[in-house]
């Protein structure tokens, strides 16, 4: 890791263990958000982090925004981090439009969304947006005219019908009605800045969370298992038990440093096949890991104020977020299909990118 | 435990592209992939890749070797395996004896044997493995007493791949009898030509019915002084380091790669369901890939990452056999070693030999406990 982004984790992992504590996540269960947390990211730039200076963003690059969202998986922090820089920030930079102030979230078109724009009317309806009651815009792909358009919708406009994840994350319904958007919400939108580059995005996010979530999950399965004490021993002795331990270490370190390469190689876009696999691993790593340990845990792993159920109720919403892992398998078995039986070692062989 | 990425240098791409290009010339276009690293014996495609400089290239100039690293290692094999190329005659001996003779071998034997390993020329069978002796090698009964100038070797060896195509094994035996409480004492390894008098080989037929497997009786076997490998009473410290060695390497995921490959090969199109089961095995290779070559990367560097080592074969051979299991259910067929179709044909061998993945180099479990007890530490 390069020293700035070492550094970047360093302060943020300070961060997050002073205002994101296993405490305060069941805390803002209740709002769905930290409000405390937020305004320390943001007092700090994090979560403007890989929008550039000059649009009104921290700066870095995608592999620093990740870095930050492994950190704040870890501690399953409950903010829209993802959301505001990586997602929506990159769509209105890259069309020249303004990053407002407070949290954003974003949309990438879902199944039965509908966006439709003339001129500056917008009726939409999306659905599942990530802390979209919270946001003060919600950004948006529209089709208009035979044109593209990134548009910038104040979530004060909509009616908002909540929704939530298994982890108590707002994931909520949005709806405009022929609503006159102001002068600086919508801009055509640069070749690149689709849908399925905000998805790709937001896949790129989650396994990066995911990878997160599984490191500390390692940790509190290690930790536990070396202290609880059955038949006079540690469980750990018990060769059953440290099948688990390693079930979950393996598939925590493949799925992080899938997402770790992925990100590394978005220079600046992420590579559809990078996110691809590391999404597909991280759903795959959540399922398995979040089940070995929760057989590791016991019972004490079933209830609310344990740490292990915070991360792993997100391990089960994340996974699915911006497409599971047969969606994005299938799509890139599709692609790697497309080539031929004589490219699919070159393509599998391709890894991080000196 | 860290898996820090890397990324292959240019001079590591140009080596890879140089191994593609000579493996497109030399494999014809017909050729049966092997499976694996004990897919096929070959000695003439072993003296061939040698002249290359592609064997025998962890082991110094000075003992005819290479002087490589650890990653360009890496990124030789891997391409061999995923084209299914013959590396069997010389694989084990490149991969775990030369390291081995390397590290604890006279600078005589250094001199007698990796010349010849480095030529892929000179090949080595493992002797560890006994009736009563497997995952638990102390318990090995294999035992070497004095005379003068060596030692005669009495005992059986079990399991022993290839014995009767290879030239020597390096035998773990008791070189003293086993004290109470200290069962990992006194045992050494000591180097058998086998084709010395009082060696018997015979096959013990692999269950697809091949010649893979034997049984290697040593009767007052005469080893003289100069073949112990290592110190006197160390050879438990040493199989087990030498088993570190040959853990994480892409032999350790890539052995049913050539499967998929036919598999898509024979395909005129894929279905919905087709495409997810070759993503996720896809994605799946290459992630495992990221770990294994990290590990590469980090002995090249200096680390010594047992542990890490470890999941990444656990990881890896488990993958191996899935995607046997996954391209079975996604072919709906019936397996034939026989078949017309080079995809059916190498699935029905795939099914037969894949089960020993998770045994050869320790045993899944074993690797379990090793990795655990790096975990918990």
């Amino acid at each position: 890791m390069s020293d700035d982004r070492q550094m970047l984790t360093e302060v943020a992992t300070g961060l997050f263990r002073d205002l994101c504590t296993p405490e305060d996540v069941v805390a803002a269960e209740a709002t769905g958000w930290s409000e405390r947390l937020w305004d320390a990211l943001a007092g700090s730039g994090f979560p403007t982090v890989s929008v550039p200076e000059a649009a009104g963003g921290s700066g870095g690059d995608v592999a620093d925004a990740c870095a930050l969202l492994t950190v704040a998986g870890r501690f399953a922090a409950p903010v829209p981090l993802a959301e505001t820089g990586l997602l929506a920030g990159w769509a209105l930079a890259a069309a020249g439009l303004e990053l407002p102030e407070g949290p954003l979230s974003v949309a990438v078109g879902r199944p039965g969304d509908t966006v439709r724009l003339t001129g500056r009317r917008l009726t939409a309806r999306l659905s599942r947006v990530p802390w979209g009651g919270r946001s003060t815009r919600v950004v948006a792909v529209a089709e208009s005219g035979g044109q593209r358009f990134v548009v910038s919708a104040p979530t004060a406009a909509a009616t908002v019908t909540p929704g939530r994840n298994l982890a108590a994350e707002p994931r909520d319904t949005l709806v405009w009605d022929d609503v006159e958007l102001p002068e600086d919400a919508v801009a055509p939108a640069p070749d690149g800045v689709d849908p399925a580059a905000l998805r790709l995005r937001g896949a790129l996010a989650r396994s990066a969370q995911i990878a997160g979530a599984l490191a500390r999950v390692t940790e509190l399965s290690v930790r536990y298992t070396g202290e609880r004490q059955q038949f006079g021993r540690p469980i750990a002795r018990f060769q059953a038990v440290q099948a688990h331990l390693v079930t979950i270490a393996e598939e925590a370190q493949l799925a992080g440093l899938a997402a770790q390469v992925a990100a590394l190689n978005a220079r600046p876009d992420p590579s559809f096949d990078d996110v691809a696999a590391a999404k597909a691993a991280a759903g795959e790593a959540a399922t398995v890991a979040a089940r070995a340990a929760h057989q590791a845990h016991g019972a004490i792993g079933m209830t609310k104020e344990y740490e292990l159920g915070q991360l792993t109720r997100r391990l089960w919403s994340w996974r699915d977020e911006f497409g599971g892992e047969r969606c994005w398998s299938r799509e890139l078995g599709r692609r790697l299909a497309a080539e031929g039986a004589d490219a699919l070692w070159p393509r599998i062989s391709t890894g991080l990118l000196a | 435990m860290q898996f820090a990425p890397t990324a292959l240098s240019p001079a590591e791409e140009a080596l890879r592209a140089e191994v593609r290009e000579f493996l497109a010339a030399e494999l014809p276009p017909d050729h049966r992939p092997a499976l694996g690293f004990a897919g096929r014996h070959d000695p003439e495609f072993s003296r061939t890749l040698a002249e290359r400089g592609w064997v025998g290239m962890a082991i110094p100039q000075e003992y005819g070797g290479h002087g490589r690293s650890a990653v360009d290692r890496f990124v030789v094999a891997e391409e061999l395996l995923a084209a299914g190329a013959p590396i069997g005659a010389h694989f084990v001996a490149d991969r775990q004896t030369a390291p081995a003779l390397l590290h604890f071998g006279t600078e005589e034997q250094r001199r007698r044997f990796l010349p010849g390993i480095a030529a892929g020329e000179v090949y080595f069978s493992l002797g560890m493995s006994e009736p009563d002796s497997g995952s638990d090698l102390a318990s090995v009964r294999t035992r070497a007493t004095r005379v003068e100038g060596g030692w005669t070797v009495t005992g059986t060896k079990v399991w022993t791949s290839e014995a009767h195509r290879n030239h020597f094994f390096a035998v773990l035996c008791r070189t003293s009898p086993m004290e109470e409480g200290r069962k990992h004492a006194g045992l050494s390894q000591l180097v058998v030509d086998l084709s010395a008098p009082g060696v018997r080989i015979s096959p013990i037929p692999y269950l697809d019915g091949s010649h893979h497997f034997n049984e290697v009786a040593l009767e007052e076997v005469f080893v003289p002084d100069d073949m112990v490998l290592g110190e006197l009473g160390s050879g438990w410290q040493q199989v087990t380091s030498e088993l570190a060695y040959e853990r994480s390497g892409p032999d350790r995921w890539l052995s049913t790669f050539p499967v998929l490959r036919e598999w898509l090969r024979e395909r005129p199109g894929v279905t919905d369901d087709e495409a997810a089961v070759l993503g996720r095995l896809a994605g799946r290779a290459r992630a495992i890939r990221h770990l294994s070559l990290s590990v590469a990367r980090a002995l090249d560097a200096g680390a010594a990452p047992a542990v890490e080592a470890a999941l990444v074969k656990e990881v890896g051979t488990r993958f191996e056999q899935d995607l046997v299991e996954a391209l079975r259910e996604a072919a709906g067929t019936e397996l034939d070693q026989g078949s017309g179709s080079l995809f059916c044909s190498l699935l029905a061998e795939a099914v037969l030999t894949s089960p020993s993945y998770t045994l050869r180099g320790g045993t899944t479990e074993v690797l379990r406990s090793v990795a655990a007890k790096g975990l918990a530490a």
